[in-house]
Formats: structure tokens, C-alpha cells, sequence
């Protein structure tokens, strides 16, 4: 059985972007969420990843509870963040946009999201930034603990593999560039073109070092001056303040807006004065900002095009033709290293059989050595008893070093084979049912001692094999 | 020189401008084909095919290829073509050669099928082949203007449509072709108000009255209007792109009724005759050559 691991969301795939972009304005309240989400009785851990193409929710099931059980719990948690951000009347519109995977299949969606394989560019380097940052959020909120921290990390280790072992990265692979592409089917050569940034965030220095190259001016336009001025210093370009918007739009040839605004910062009335200002000089808009920037109806101006994180996937459709063969190999990648994150997740189903006897094996053993510490052999000294514990420990270790190990292959490569030992070692052994086994405290404790939320060493996480 | 070299001229030129059609048109269509080197070497061949044969077939009938109207049409085609290959790579317009080559080819036809004049009674004037040479280089470069404002309006539908891909990839940029349509009026205005002015000055000299001859100084004048108002707006309200397209496809397709209304007249007191003072048509019909 693998680990009952949901995802929930919308991206690119499934929902335009005025959709996503009301998802996206949740990303604000993303202590809240985690904290609702590992607080319901379902849920174990959770994860919120908010980018400009998708928004998610990773979560894990607690410790007996189903699947399913995880996809009513995230499922609920959602809606009612979605309530109270957007109102009741809106949650059944966006519900149909939303997607649920679970199980070995949301942890292949994992896979694929952090190595850009589920991407708008395929081979885009920022999703990678974007999961590590939700991933950082996410423990720092203490959402992430275990199993599903795990599942992200090695979710990173597929990501640089693809990287390193595929040319999914090479050439062209950012929306920034794919944007430039776009300009120049319009202006041809940018020589001659002003490039206006609205706004100074990550996104827009991206565009920036893809527009720098060719571009004749860059400007900055921010909320900030200080940091307009940090980025067009960057490139040798100018900074203004937002509220010269104006006067940048009517010098400016393309314009690309990545403000983190909720409201439209380009109207269409404020296009219609600085197209009037520009005399009709052809005016292109690159909007990637989720939720948008530049008001829809400014694209059904003359001379002015609007294009927004949507629209380019035509150009990234043509990029994913040249890529056929590096996607082949890089799904081959991820669906190696499922495979073997699958083998490793139901290993952990017979951790419980596993440490039930070796409870049962080393309770025996202990009870008779106690009676005879108390009874003929109470002359020994504590050196000897300590010796004595030692051996009794050492020997419970190597009686079931065997039956353990060909428990944990059974269960990485059949789960029925695995189910059948189990059965069978309870029913010989007489052990006790895995709830009565195990209290919730301990199973956590003995998770968090015998499989860390993090790989130990530098080597274990370079190979993103995980200690068995 | 005799009619069958201009005859052979002919069947070359026209060859070669419908293989230069093909080639464009597959390269639009379907992606196929080099259209960058190719395409505007067979439309310079063809240009270079169609000159020799207008100077085969002017010193075949011996007529001066500015007189009439069939031969200054050939010729202006000609020039369009020569036009074309000479600015393509500045202004970025190789892929216009789509509706050049058909143009010319068009031309050419018309220029050999379409109409014949029937031999008159010459008028001799210096200032009708001078009005006849300008409105020749005026039409060529409308042609050209003509041809990037169709295919701005093509791209221009791609990308307000947001459909990127396919053949708007192989049409030239938007600002390109915008620039390149307005450089090719402004190039053809001055030609053509001197030609408006001289054709005026011409046609009150041999008081012309006919029906044919009032509708193609109408068409006319409405040609240079329409240009010189497509020509201010751009300059004084930001009448760009699409509006200034349609004004230049409204104006070229005015400039073409003058032109078909030439071919189709019949032939009236001051039709020019050749030297010869056979039919001032450089159709090379077995009729038209006939001494």
C-alpha cells in the first residue's frame, strides 16, 4: 500500500489563469492554512505551493487513516479557506477546477512539478526555487515533518537528477524568454525597443536578463523606488516610482508587469491616454503576474497587444516538440526513482509488524533474564548484568536480522507477499494488533529516530537514496 | 529581334514568377521550402527575364515602353519586382515576395490578354510619357505598400488572436511590416501627385470627355486622397497599423481600377498610338504585330 500522500490544485493544465489568480490571492494566508490543515484529525502533514501557473496543496494522511479520509479532510480544509476568502456563492464555480491526486500518483505529481515537467516552459529552473520555498514554509510553520517532507525532498534529488542527467534544461526554458520571443515577432529586432519593468520582483529580474541582451533601454517601475533603483542599476537601466507609470508607458515599446497587486495596475483608460500620447505606436504588454496586472480589455486597443502567462503557451507548446526526447528520458527518470520511493513507502507498512517483534522477541528474552537475575545468578556483579543485557540485545538483533529483512523485500516487491508474512508472523508470534502495538507518541518518536526528515549526510542526499 | 524571343521572354517570365508564387505560398502555407534565399532570387530572375522582354517586345513593335497602357503596366510590375529584391532585406520583407510574384504574374497577364487598343490617331505630347514613367515607379512602390499591408493585417490577426504558432512565425514582424508599407507611400506619394498633375495638365490639353476618361481621373484623384489621408493620420493622429493597412489596401485598389479601366477602354481619339501607328499595345498577339 503506498503512503497516503493528496494532492489538491489548479494550474495551468486545468484552469485559465482568472481563475488560478483567485486560488493564488490564498498564498497570503498560508500559516493559517497549514495550521487548519494539520490541525483536522486527518491530516499528518502539509504542504502549500503557490506559483504563477499553479497552486496546490500537498498533504498526508495520519497514521490509520485512508486515503481517502486525507482527500475529505484537504478537501474540506480548502473550501473552507475558499469561503472565507472568497465568499460561498464562488466555491462551487472554482471547485470545478480544482484536481485531486493520491497516493503513488500524487507523489509522482510531486516529481514532476519540482523537476518542470509539469511546468508552462518545460525545464524552467524557478519551480524548483518555488517548491524549496514552499518546502522552507512548510516546516518552519511545522507542517512538514516526516514522511511528506520526505517525499518533497527526494522530489528536489529527481529535479537535479533531471537536470544533470537530460538537456530538459538547455536552451531556452524561462516565460521570460519565451516573452522576448514573443516581442520580437512583433518589433523584430528590440535594438530600437525601451523595455518598461512593472515591478521588481524575481520574475521580473528573469525578464530582465533575458531583455538585457538585446534590448536598447531597460526601465524599472516599482512600488519601491529603492528596489526599482537595485534592479535597474543590475542592467544599466532607469528607475521610476509606480506613480510615473504613465509617462514610462508612453516611452516604453514592451512592457512587462509582475507586480504582486491583487488590482489591475494597467487599466484600459490608462492605455487609451498613453496610446494617444504614443501617437498609435505599437505597445506590447507582457503580463505574468497571477493574479494579473494588465486589465483584459486593454488588448482590444489598436496597436496594443496583451499577453499573459496563458498565452504563451503556444510558444512553449512548439518548445515541448523539440523536447519530445528529453522528456522521454527525464519521465524514465522520475519514473525510476517512483518506483523506488514506492518500494521504500510500503517497507514502512511492515515497520509496525517489524517492531512488534522485535518487542515481543526482546520482551521475552528480558522477562526470562530478569528471573534469573533476581533468582540464581543474583552474585553477579552490575558489569556482568550489564554484559548480559548487551548479549540479550545483540541476540534479539541477529534473530531477527532474517525474517526482517525478507519482510521489508517481500513488502518493496509484492504487497500481497508481504501482507501474507505478516499475517502469518502475528498469528505465530501472537502478536498484537499495530494500533494496540504501537500509542501515537511512540510511533512518532520511533518514525522521527529511525528514518530522519532529512537525508544525514551529503552523500545521501546527492544520491537521493534514502536509508533503509 | 523578332516575336518569338519575346514570345520565349514571356513564357520565362511568367514561369518563373508562378514557380516564385508556388514557392512562397507552399513556404506560407505549409512551413515548406527556403523562401530566404530562393524565393527573391526567382522573382529577381524574373524580373531581369521580364525587362529583356519588355526591350524585345518594344523594339519588335517599336514602341516607346511608356506609351499605352498595356507596355507601362508590364513595366511597372517589373519595377515593383526589381523594387522588391533591392529593398526586402532592409525592410525585412522577404516573405512579401508572396504577393509580389502573384501581382507581377497578374500584371504581366493582364498587360498581354486584357483589353486591346485599337489603332488611332495619335496625340504627341512630352509631358505623357513623363506622367506615364512617374505613375509607374508610384504604382510599383504602392504594390510593395500594398503587400506589406496585407500581410500586417495577416500577422496582426494572428497575434490579436494570441494564434502565434504555424505561419505567423514565418510572416515578418508587425513593426516591420508596418514600417515598411508606410516607407513605400511615402516613397510613391511624391511620384504620384506629380503624376496626378501632369495627368491633369495632359488630359485638359486633348480635352478629354469620355466616360472612361472622367471615371480614371476620378479613381485617380480618389487614389491620391486616400494616400495622402493615410499619409497625414499616420503623422498626425497615430493612424498606424491596421487602419493605415485598410487605407492602403483602399488606396492600391483605386490605383488598380485607373489601371483596369485603362485596359478596358476602347479606343478613343486620343489614345496614343505607337510610332508606327499601329495599336499601342505591347501585346505580342499575332494581330498586334502584324505590320
Amino acid at each position: 500500500m503506498s503512503l497516503p500522500v493528496v494532492v489538491i490544485g489548479v494550474s495551468h493544465k486545468t484552469a485559465p489563469v482568472d481563475v488560478r489568480e483567485r486560488f493564488a490571492a490564498g498564498a497570503e494566508i498560508l500559516p493559517e492554512l497549514l495550521a487548519r490543515l494539520t490541525s483536522r484529525p486527518e491530516l499528518d502533514e502539509a504542504m502549500f505551493l503557490s506559483t504563477c501557473n499553479r497552486v496546490e496543496i500537498v498533504v498526508l494522511a495520519k497514521a490509520g487513516k485512508s486515503i481517502e479520509d486525507a482527500k475529505r479532510g484537504a478537501s474540506r480544509a480548502v473550501r473552507e479557506a475558499l469561503r472565507e476568502q472568497l465568499g460561498a456563492s464562488s466555491i462551487d464555480d472554482l471547485g470545478g477546477w480544482l484536481y485531486e491526486k493520491s497516493g503513488d500518483e500524487a507523489v509522482r505529481h510531486i516529481f514532476r512539478v519540482a523537476a518542470s515537467l509539469d511546468s508552462m516552459v518545460l525545464g524552467e529552473p524557478q519551480i524548483l526555487g518555488q517548491v524549496k520555498d514552499a518546502y522552507d514554509a512548510a516546516v518552519a510553520a511545522g507542517a512538514l515533518r516526516s514522511h511528506l517532507a520526505r517525499c518533497v525532498h527526494r522530489a528536489f534529488t529527481v529535479a537535479k537528477r533531471i537536470r544533470s542527467e537530460t538537456q530538459l534544461g538547455a536552451g531556452i526554458v524561462s516565460i521570460s524568454s519565451v516573452a522576448v520571443d514573443l516581442a520580437k515577432r512583433i518589433f523584430g529586432d528590440l535594438g530600437t525597443s525601451t523595455v518598461l519593468l512593472v515591478g521588481a520582483g524575481e520574475m521580473a529580474e528573469q525578464a530582465a536578463k533575458s531583455l538585457a541582451k538585446s534590448a536598447k533601454s531597460i526601465r524599472v517601475c516599482n512600488r519601491s523606488f529603492d528596489r526599482a533603483a537595485t534592479l535597474a542599476a543590475t542592467f544599466g537601466g532607469t528607475a521610476a516610482p509606480l506613480d510615473q507609470l504613465e509617462a514610462e508607458l508612453v516611452i516604453s515599446d514592451v512592457v512587462v508587469a509582475s507586480t504582486s497587486s491583487k488590482t489591475f495596475v494597467i487599466t484600459r483608460d490608462l492605455v487609451k491616454r498613453v496610446m494617444k500620447q504614443r501617437k498609435g505606436k505599437t505597445l506590447f504588454l507582457i503580463d505574468i503576474a497571477v493574479p494579473r496586472n494588465v486589465e483584459p480589455d486593454v488588448h482590444k486597443l489598436d496597436n496594443v497587444y496583451v499577453y499573459n502567462v496563458d498565452d504563451l503557451e503556444a510558444e512553449v507548446a512548439e518548445n515541448m516538440k523539440a523536447r519530445h526526447a528529453e522528456v522521454e528520458a527525464a519521465e524514465a527518470i522520475v519514473a525510476a526513482e517512483l518506483a523506488d520511493w514506492a518500494a521504500w513507502a510500503r517497507g514502512l507498512n511492515v515497520n509496525p509488524t517489524v517492531v512488534a517483534l522485535r518487542a515481543r522477541t526482546r520482551g521475552v528474552l528480558v522477562a526470562e533474564l530478569e528471573r534469573s537475575l533476581s533468582g540464581r545468578l543474583k552474585h553477579l556483579t552490575e558489569g556482568d548484568r550489564a554484559a548480559l543485557a548487551q548479549m540479550v540485545e545483540s541476540a534479539t538483533n541477529k534473530l531477527l536480522h532474517a525474517p526482517t529483512t525478507r519482510l521489508k523485500q517481500a513488502a518493496s516487491t509484492s504487497d500481497a507477499d508481504a501482507g501474507d508474512l505478516v499475517h502469518a508472523l502475528h498469528h505465530l508470534f501472537d502478536l498484537p494488533a499495530v494500533a494496540e502495538a504501537l500509542g501515537e507518541d511512540e510511533r512518532d518518536s520511533r518514525m522521527m529516530k529511525s528514518e530522519s526528515v532529512v537525508p544525514h549526510s551529503e552523500e545521501e542526499e546527492q544520491s537521493g537514496r534514502l536509508p533503509h | 529581334m523578332n516575336e518569338s524571343l519575346a514570345n520565349v521572354l514571356f513564357v520565362l517570365t511568367s514561369v518563373t514568377y508562378v514557380a516564385a508564387s508556388v514557392l512562397f505560398l507552399r513556404f506560407l502555407v505549409r512551413g515548406k521550402g527556403d523562401v530566404g534565399t530562393v524565393g527573391p532570387r526567382l522573382i529577381a530572375f524574373g524580373a531581369v527575364f521580364h525587362a529583356a522582354h519588355i526591350c524585345v517586345a518594344s523594339l519588335v513593335l517599336k514602341v516607346c515602353p511608356v506609351e499605352g497602357i498595356h507596355f507601362p503596366m508590364s513595366v511597372a510590375s517589373m519595377l515593383m519586382c526589381a523594387a522588391y529584391v533591392v529593398a526586402r532585406k532592409r525592410l525585412r520583407v522577404e516573405v512579401a515576395g508572396a504577393f509580389i510574384a502573384p501581382l507581377a504574374l497578374t500584371s504581366l497577364m493582364a498587360s498581354r490578354f486584357v483589353g486591346r487598343a485599337e489603332p488611332g490617331e495619335g496625340v504627341k505630347s512630352f509631358i505623357l510619357p513623363f506622367h506615364v514613367t512617374l505613375n509607374l515607379f508610384g504604382v510599383a512602390l504602392f504594390g510593395l505598400a500594398f503587400s506589406a499591408a496585407a500581410l500586417y493585417l495577416v500577422q496582426e490577426r494572428f497575434v490579436k488572436s494570441k494564434r502565434i504558432d504555424g505561419m505567423s512565425r514565418r510572416l515578418p514582424p508587425l513593426d516591420a511590416l508596418d514600417r515598411a508599407e508606410h516607407r513605400f507611400l511615402l516613397a510613391g506619394f511624391p511620384l504620384l501627385t506629380v503624376g496626378i498633375i501632369t495627368g491633369t495638365v495632359w488630359a485638359q490639353r486633348v480635352e478629354a470627355g469620355a466616360t472612361a476618361d472622367i471615371l480614371r481621373a476620378v479613381f485617380g484623384y480618389v487614389t491620391w486622397l486616400v494616400i495622402a489621408g493615410v499619409l497625414f493620420l499616420r503623422a498626425a493622429a497615430g493612424w498606424r497599423g491596421r487602419r493605415a493597412a485598410y487605407g492602403t489596401i483602399a488606396g492600391f485598389a483605386f490605383a488598380v481600377l485607373v489601371l483596369v479601366v485603362y485596359l478596358t477602354r476602347t479606343a478613343t481619339p486620343h489614345t496614343v498610338a505607337s510610332p508606327t501607328g499601329t495599336a499601342s499595345s505591347p501585346v505580342l498577339t499575332r494581330t498586334a504585330v502584324q505590320p
